[in-house]
């Protein structure tokens, strides 16, 4: 099992010499991640210039290019995306530290299990967004009235999973642990923590992902700033170079989260038990 | 676990009862709780109707809505909305997940782009869609295929990747062919994943519905909470958040987790979790 796990990463581990080889090996893996866009950005320039659209329907990617370069340049941007992070960070740490305990321990009892979790699947169905016109009589149209959206809809996900994974552990490993004399820290630090990891993490970027979907979704109605603010602004005044720049601008933050933050966490954990195909 | 949480542990049948009694109101508890919470709240605090509307004014617009038959128009296209999206995401979700679980180099090549699309799937889609499609049922679809299909996606992907190899070399060394070891080891292997991805496909595309309806279209249950907003009609909203929440546990309820009982349980995957505890 473990040595499925060890073969795992050859390719994150530093090289010893960096010789030519490793450095285009490295190169040909930037292109490989850079090449699907590529071809996507080719198709998008070829519909554009096929189609011929008015600029309010499609422009071309080279005057989306230009806006964005406009707005990095006069820093337009940079206070956009430093609200949407400043919140999405905030809301993740909370989510974490008051989510994850809560999943233990519904996870650890079955009734709590049983009771938590219709009323998770009720909050889960309620989304965050349809709460938004009564928060927004509680907080106004302000960064509290966003947070809240995207607590509520980050912190589900984390507490789910983290009960799922807790749930799925074999009850023989724990049993096992207490007959060999066992605390209850002990167990929690080898048997749950770590059997539930990969799932609490499977959580965390689904959590991830909605939580800044519901940013972006809040961050469109509450107007006060934030790359949602961005581009439903731009849309009614029919900038569609700035919609899409937002667009790609929004991808690639989240991209940058997912690559930096969770996929590191989730190559520790998922990759390290050694269940992961080759 | 704990002696407690064992009702076999216990001889005494009083116990037993007791055990059983909880284990069965036991899903109704935290509502409960809430419900206590609210209706003291405003006994207590006396805040005005807007800010939190008294339990007696929510139910009060909630019979409104059903005899006036607002509310079955907003549920009908709501729910129009949501099972074409879900087919929709759920069909093209469980292709690709299978395809790219299987193949790992497609899997890591595909990957930055699907990361890139999930990002920003669903309501980021809003302002751009609004200018292709209009405001509308096809605008409610596209958020919602597009939302679902990428948790199936993953999820497929997930599970598929995540069957033991030496059930499928076992599989094969037996002389199993490819579509034999896909139908019997693959797929079984991945579904108890499958199913958590539409499980939580629909409910994150039911999300992604009132989302897009607030402001991407004419009737629906979002609409309607956001025209309640207007008029600081707050007992509409909290009746409108509450009747999305029913759906939202009736469509898991009566239609999901039956199936995931058919299949999954079927597999001893569940059942057996359950049993030992």
């Amino acid at each position: 099992m473990s040595v499925v796990g060890a073969e795992h990463v050859p390719a994150a581990r530093p090289m010893p010499v960096v010789t030519g080889w490793a450095v285009a090996a490295r190169q040909l893996r930037g292109v490989k991640i850079l090449f699907p866009f590529i071809v996507l950005v080719a198709i998008w320039w070829a519909i554009q210039a096929v189609g011929n659209f008015p600029d309010r329907v499609l422009v071309s990617p080279q005057r989306v290019f230009d806006t964005m370069v406009l707005l990095v340049s006069r820093g337009v941007i940079a206070e956009y995306v430093s609200t949407s992070l400043k919140i999405i960070g905030i809301a993740t740490a909370i989510s974490i530290v008051i989510g994850v305990p809560i999943g233990f321990a519904v996870g650890a009892n079955r009734y709590a299990a049983r009771s938590l979790e219709g009323f998770l699947r009720f909050l889960q169905g309620v989304s965050g967004i349809a709460w938004l016109p009564l928060i927004i009589i509680w907080f106004g149209f302000t960064h509290t009235t966003t947070l809240a959206v995207v607590i509520y809809t980050l912190i589900v996900p984390i507490i789910f999973n983290t009960m799922i994974g807790a749930r799925a552990i074999p009850e023989h490993y724990g049993l096992a642990l207490r007959s060999l004399g066992a605390s209850r820290l002990r167990l929690i630090t080898d048997v749950y923590l770590p059997g539930a990891l990969p799932s609490i993490v499977v959580g965390l970027r689904l959590g991830m992902g909605y939580g800044w979907r519901a940013l972006i979704a809040a961050e469109m109605l509450v107007r006060q700033g934030g790359l949602g603010d961005l581009i439903f602004g731009a849309r009614t005044s029919g900038q569609i170079d700035r919609i899409i720049g937002g667009m790609i601008i929004i991808g690639t933050l989240y991209l940058l989260i997912d690559r930096l933050l969770v996929q590191p966490i989730e190559n520790l954990t998922i990759a390290r038990w050694g269940v992961l195909r080759k | 676990m704990s002696v407690q949480a064992s009702p076999i542990a216990t001889t005494s049948s009083t116990r037993r009862a007791l055990d059983r009694l909880t284990w069965t109101i036991a899903p109704g508890v935290p509502f409960v709780i809430v419900l206590l919470i609210w209706i003291a709240a405003t006994d207590i605090l006396q805040p005005s109707k807007e800010t939190l509307p008294p339990v007696s004014d929510v139910l009060w617009s909630i019979k409104e809505l059903a005899l006036s038959g607002q509310l079955a128009t907003n549920v009908v296209a709501s729910l129009y909305r949501l099972l074409l999206g879900s087919i929709l995401g759920i069909i093209t979700g469980l292709i690709g997940g299978v395809i790219v679980g299987l193949n790992r180099k497609l899997a890591e090549s595909l990957n930055p782009i699907v990361v890139f699309f999930n990002a920003i799937s669903g309501i980021v889609w809003l302002p751009l869609m609004i200018t292709w499609l209009g405001i509308g049922t096809a605008l409610a679809v596209f958020l919602i295929w597009n939302t679902v299909f990428f948790i199936v996606f993953q999820n497929a992907a997930l599970g598929v990747q995540l069957v033991p190899e030496v059930y499928e070399q076992s599989v094969r060394a037996l002389g199993g062919g490819r579509w034999h070891t896909m139908r019997t080891v693959i797929l079984p292997g991945a579904l108890p994943y499958i199913l958590t991805g539409v499980r939580t496909g629909l409910g994150f595309g039911w999300r992604a519905l009132i989302a897009a309806e607030l402001v991407g279209a004419a009737t629906g249950l979002g609409t309607m909470i956001f025209d309640a907003a207007e008029y600081h009609r707050s007992d509409i909203i909290v009746a409108g958040c509450l009747i999305i929440g029913v759906i939202a546990i009736a469509m898991d309820r009566w239609l999901l987790l039956p199936i995931e009982r058919r299949t999954v349980r079927r597999w001893g995957l569940v059942a057996d979790a359950e049993k030992e505890r």
